[in-house]
């Protein structure tokens, strides 16, 4: 028999993920060249900080029971104005605070038509997908949009000697698993995305819950927008197509069960990490990069059905 | 019947004079939709009272918890707290005032630990940083449970918990909110004998701090065991409130009832034909082991036992929807393997479940569509659906079993629960099954319909059919079955042999609550008769 | 008591609700009408037969997964693997083909990872119990992903005349587009399919209330398998014709066209949740959506103004079936 604690944390959703990390990234610095290196893995975590934030956003969607699809066309739509503003003023914060503006108004138009409108969340924001996308093609679509230098500092500066997109996940994550451990709007996310039923039952307001959680993703897209854009330096109006699976993919990698309830504040972290790993790994064996879509699918199949597994043995034990 | 007075779970009867009032109903109903659910009632609940509250289905009992616990809003009459008005708007409200519930099917949060489940809805403690002070919340937790003599892991996910122990992090729920009337809806149906036992442990040591318990049950044998007054209700209204020690179990059940059995359920005498059914040693793992006995044509079987004795399943294993693991069926003397429930229709067995809106029908849905589904291959033709088959088959039973309704097309929601309840019946018989397995066919069915579907099980008996039917209304079984097969914890603990079945001892067997009690029958169950 | 009269017992079996299909379908008819009438106005000679009927080019593919669509939708389920699923089969086709195989085995080769890409969907849904969302969107990364993988993200595109007259001809006087026909018989046979056999029953049994059908002798997993199958089916029928359209195959083709799909479907009826929806509320859905959008372009309405619609639509869809489901209570 092992300590409580050490069942209690093989239990955690990430458990299984975070193993599953250790186990290839050892092998990778076994076989590969060039992994094992400080500026590779560094490289690996700054490409992955736009993912890992919105993922820790869409992570908070997810455990309450939603779903938010629309991240591929918002975070386009957050980049453009981001570098659209950082064209029209030299302040360094302005174009920050239009991205987190339109990602707040989304996020909220979001959680109007799914709460108070009781659209399925999965409908919704598919239609916001669509919909976001048609406008930033309708506003971008004369070619490419150029990050001017000055607005590029979240993408390749650094704070204190680190990379800003890694300080980015590193703060956005402390940041929400602030929210998760200790506000009651944390918790509440947990419980009503674990029993609805019983949520209203004991007085919690599980629209506004939800609602919050829509506004969330909002702002996050707002805020990867930031490093986003600093990062390719160019907006193209198709920018950002099929980010939503890849956050999808990490949150779900990560040990967050799709279905709401479960799951942790790290999981998107080492989903995202582990999405970065398999793909950095394929660009080193100089495995075309056709074959990527096809890993990424075949390991979110693979993550679901363990999870699927895992939870009915665990159902099944009780 | 006079209440045991053992050492261990006394029951401490306050003198006559002390008598705080914790809460009290005046003059309460609630309609639905025109209909009284339940009226006029007053109901007095006593500061450190067991207060049973007792009623066949559909007497009301529910509605009147759902007011006391701030669900419903009375149509009429009120409630009081300590000589004070309330308005009980929400649970949450309830709560506040200290009225608590633990309702049947507990209603908690899977995902989270123990200590969260205590803790959601409410102001958690912080430290002086602004964190959550998850120490204090431990030590809260611990403290709630030790009260309730219950050791066991807070850190972990309810989910992982047995059905007792969920059920105590309810009760630890209801007293962290320090409350005064607490409401037990149904708590031992999940229980093993032990569990019972404690939870009546527990009680006791609640109402001897002063905490009212307003306790629901069918079981009368524990009423008798641990309730100080009983309040008796019927067709929505108020019977009787009195002293137990004052009533024996037949004035109790008389009360109840309402009218002599027989009224109910004319039992048209018939002669058992040969085999249908049989199960030898049927058992699946986990749910329940070495289940045996015989159908025969013509013949109606009861099959009882506590909620989740694994009458139902043992049921569903037959129908094939979770089949057994080991043992083996044997239709008309032939073995037979009943791997999926189309198999088992296609042997001419049909299961009706005792969910109605969750497993029987598609309430959405239309009366003949919902009558025709599970017989679609016998109004079709190369697939195809003939929906002047349909309509005769449905028109036929309408007229059969008189299902009140403007038109076929209805959705079954319209319908009153007996009238769903015939649909129900009538999409069973549509693929003129030989083997009739009944999942408490009158739940949630008024009086007058309960005897019409009495009636068309006699009718099915006579027509040759064997019939099994699983009922947790002994009297039900008492008087419609020719023989009573009895579950306790998976396993069969007794067969009984009509016509005079002897309802203690298939109490004993059934529950085991009487066990010390009925010493001789109850210590070797499975020898009873 | 016993008397076999019609006389209702309770107020709420006096009035059965009215059939929400019915009044929704025909208010989708009226609103096609009313667009049609509008684009009349704006685009000179945009009713004329000829126009009309050349539209439909634009929509055969999309509307015949919308049929496959409505059986998954109204089962509870989601494809949003469609559109990969489409490229995969018609670069399969396309590889195949170019390998030295006669295109008519080709086509079958195509027909059959059609069909094995839904049944895979249906197993893993069916069978492992796995939440058909995540599914597919996992499936739809691996079939979009082997398409590329298998393509090497090259097109095939030198495909024989008699094939790409499927997508490129017309018959009854250049007046019907070839592959026309093929969404009709396809929508009649899916409107039989669903709205008249035991497999059609069954499916919105499903889709209201799975227990219950399961308890009815229904076995759901295997209508399940068969109805994802069935829109892999769909999806290769498609893929054909898309192929034949462009003359090409190739791996990023109808990226993003699952969602035009279940914006029709939602648009034509369909409870998003399962157990509510026709076919012929889908072809309307189909009608509506496709016309509006290839109208406003005719009305010189740049092409983005598109995805604006249909997303816009797709909530407004959803928004008026709840409420429409809200009002007659």
């Amino acid at each position: 028999m092992n300590a409580p604690w050490i069942d209690r944390a093989l239990k955690r959703p990430e458990a299984a993920p975070i193993a599953f990390l250790v186990v290839i990234s050892l092998l990778l610095a076994l076989t590969t060249p060039g992994f094992w290196s400080s500026a590779n893995l560094l490289n690996i975590i700054s490409q992955v900080a736009v993912v890992g934030i919105v993922s820790l956003a869409l992570n908070q969607v997810i455990l309450s029971g939603e779903i938010d699809v629309s991240i591929g066309s918002l975070l386009a739509a957050c980049a453009f104005t981001y570098a659209s503003v950082g064209h029209l003023t030299i302040h360094p914060l302005l174009p920050l605070l239009a991205a987190l503006g339109v990602g707040l108004g989304v996020g909220a138009l979001n959680g109007v038509i799914v709460t108070v409108g009781r659209v399925p969340s999965i409908i919704a924001t598919l239609g916001m997908l669509l919909g976001l996308r048609g406008v930033v093609l309708l506003i971008g679509a004369n070619g490419v949009l150029l990050v001017p230098d000055g607005a590029r500092a979240f993408g390749l500066g650094s704070i204190a000697g680190l990379r800003a997109p890694i300080v980015g996940l590193v703060v956005v994550f402390a940041i929400f698993d602030l929210i998760n451990r200790n506000t009651e709007w944390g918790r509440d996310i947990l419980a009503v995305g674990s029993n609805r039923r019983a949520a209203d039952a004991v007085g919690l307001r599980a629209s506004f819950v939800k609602f919050r959680c829509f506004l969330a993703t909002g702002l996050g897209c707002g805020l990867a927008s930031a490093i986003f854009a600093g990062q390719i330096g160019e907006i193209q109006a198709t920018a950002a197509t099929g980010f939503e699976l890849q956050c999808i993919a990490a949150v779900v990698l990560g040990g967050t069960s799709i279905t709401g309830g479960r799951g942790s504040t790290l999981a998107p972290v080492i989903g995202a990490v582990l999405v970065g790993v398999i793909l950095n790994a394929l660009t080193l064996n100089s495995v075309p990069g056709t074959f990527e879509q096809l890993v990424l699918g075949l390991l979110i199949l693979l993550a679901i059905s363990v999870d699927a597994v895992r939870f009915r043995a665990s159902r099944r034990l009780s | 019947m006079t209440p045991t007075v053992d050492q261990d779970r006394t029951v401490t009867y306050p003198p006559e004079t002390a008598v705080t009032v914790a809460c009290r109903l005046v003059g309460a109903g609630k309609r639905f939709g025109g209909i009284w659910a339940c009226r006029n009632v007053d109901l007095e609940i006593r500061a450190g009272e067991v207060h049973a509250v007792m009623g066949e289905n559909g007497a009301g009992k529910s509605t009147l918890m759902k007011m006391l616990h701030g669900i419903h809003l009375p149509d009429e009459g009120h409630v009081e707290l300590a000589g004070r008005i309330v308005s009980l708007t929400s649970p949450r409200v309830a709560e506040a005032e200290g009225i608590a519930m633990v309702p049947q099917e507990l209603d908690l949060f899977p995902d989270l630990s123990v200590v969260e489940n205590l803790f959601v809805g409410r102001v958690r403690p912080r430290t002086r940083f602004g964190t959550f002070d998850w120490a204090t919340m431990r030590r809260q937790a611990a403290t709630a449970f030790g009260r309730l003599n219950a050791t066991f892991d807070i850190d972990a996910p309810v989910r992982s918990l047995s059905g007792a122990n969920a059920q105590m992090v309810e009760i630890a729920r209801a007293l962290m909110h320090d409350a005064k009337v607490v409401i037990l809806d149904e708590p031992t149906a999940a229980l093993t004998e032990r569990e019972a036992q404690r939870l009546f442990g527990i009680i006791g040591e609640l109402t001897r701090r002063g905490v009212a318990i307003v306790y629901i049950s069918h079981r009368l044998d524990e009423v008798f065991q641990i309730a100080e007054r009983i309040t008796v209700l019927r067709d929505g209204e108020r019977i009787h409130t009195g002293r137990t020690r004052d009533l024996d179990m037949p004035r109790l059940i008389q009360m109840m009832v309402g009218r002599p059995l027989s009224k109910l359920f004319h039992r048209t005498p018939h002669t058992p034909g040969e085999a249908l059914l049989e199960v030898q040693g049927l058992g699946r793992t986990g749910t329940f082991e070495d289940i045996s006995f015989t159908l025969r044509r013509g013949e109606i079987v009861g099959l009882s036992g506590l909620i989740g004795a694994g009458r139902s399943e043992v049921a569903q294993a037959i129908f094939g929807i979770a089949p057994a693991t080991h043992g083996s069926i044997l239709i008309a003397g032939r073995p037979t393997l009943i791997p999926n429930s189309s198999s088992a229709i296609a042997r001419g067995i049909i299961y009706v479940p005792e969910e109605r809106r969750s497993q029987g029908l598609v309430l959405d849905y239309p009366i003949d569509w919902n009558i025709s589904f599970s017989g679609l291959n016998r109004i079709s033709r190369f697939g195809f659906v003939s929906r002047r088959r349909e309509r005769e088959i449905a028109e036929r039973f309408r007229a059969l079993f008189a299902i009140r309704s403007s038109s076929l097309k209805a959705p079954v929601l319209s319908l009153s629960g007996g009238n769903q309840q015939k649909v129900l019946l009538a999409k069973a018989l549509v693929v003129e099954p030989e083997i009739i397995l009944l999942d408490e066919p009158t739940r949630g069915v008024d009086v007058g319909a309960k005897a019409e579907i009495y009636r068309i099980i006699d009718d099915l008996a006579a027509a040759g059919k064997a019939v099994l039917v699983v009922s947790s209304e002994m009297n039900e079984l008492l008087s419609m079955s020719d023989r009573i097969l009895v579950m306790h914890q998976g396993r069969l603990t007794g067969t009984f042999t009509g016509p005079d079945f002897s309802p203690d001892a298939i109490g004993a067997a059934a529950a085991g609550v009487l066990a010390e009690q009925a010493e001789d029958s109850a210590l070797h169950p499975g020898s009873v008769h | 008591m016993s008397q076999p009269t019609t006389r209702s017992t309770a107020p709420a079996e006096a009035s059965p609700r009215p059939r929400f299909a019915f009044t929704r379908t025909h208010g989708l008819a009226l609103l096609l009408v009313i667009e049609l009438a509008g684009l009349g106005v704006l685009v000179p000679g945009y009713l004329e037969p000829g126009s009309l009927l050349d539209t439909s080019r634009t929509f055969i593919e999309t509307g015949i997964l919308a049929l496959g669509m409505t059986f998954v939708i109204v089962s509870g389920g989601i494809d949003l693997s469609v559109a990969s699923l489409l490229a995969l089969v018609s670069v399969v086709m396309g590889l195949s083909y170019q390998a030295g195989l006669p295109l008519p085995a080709a086509m079958f080769l195509g027909i059959m990872t059609g069909i094995a890409g839904g049944l895979v969907n249906g197993a893993a849904v069916a069978y492992l119990g796995l939440h058909p969302f995540v599914v597919t969107l996992a499936t739809m990364a691996i079939y979009r992903g082997a398409a590329y993988a298998i393509s090497n993200a090259a097109a095939v595109s030198d495909f024989p005349p008699w094939f790409t007259s499927i997508g490129q001809s017309y018959f009854a006087g250049g007046l019907v587009p070839a592959q026309l026909p093929v969404l009709v018989v396809a929508a009649l046979a899916c409107w039989l399919l669903l709205d008249r056999t035991t497999f059609g029953r069954r499916v919105y049994g499903i889709g209201a209330n799975e227990l219950a059908t399961r308890f009815s002798g229904v076995p759901v997993e295997r209508v399940k398998l068969a109805i994802y199958g069935l829109m892999g089916c769909l999806v290769a029928v498609a893929a054909m014709i898309q192929t034949a359209r462009v003359s090409t195959a190739r791996a990023n083709a109808s990226i993003g066209l699952e969602l035009p799909v279940i914006a029709m479907v939602v648009l034509g009826g369909t409870k998003i949740t399962g157990g509510a929806g026709t076919i012929p509320g889908t072809v309307l859905g189909v009608l509506v959506l496709a016309y509006l959008q290839d109208g406003l372009v005719s009305a010189g309405v740049r092409n983005d103004w598109g995805l604006v619609i249909v997303g816009a639509f797709l909530i407004l869809g959803v928004l008026a079936n709840e409420l429409f489901r809200r009002a007659p209570r």
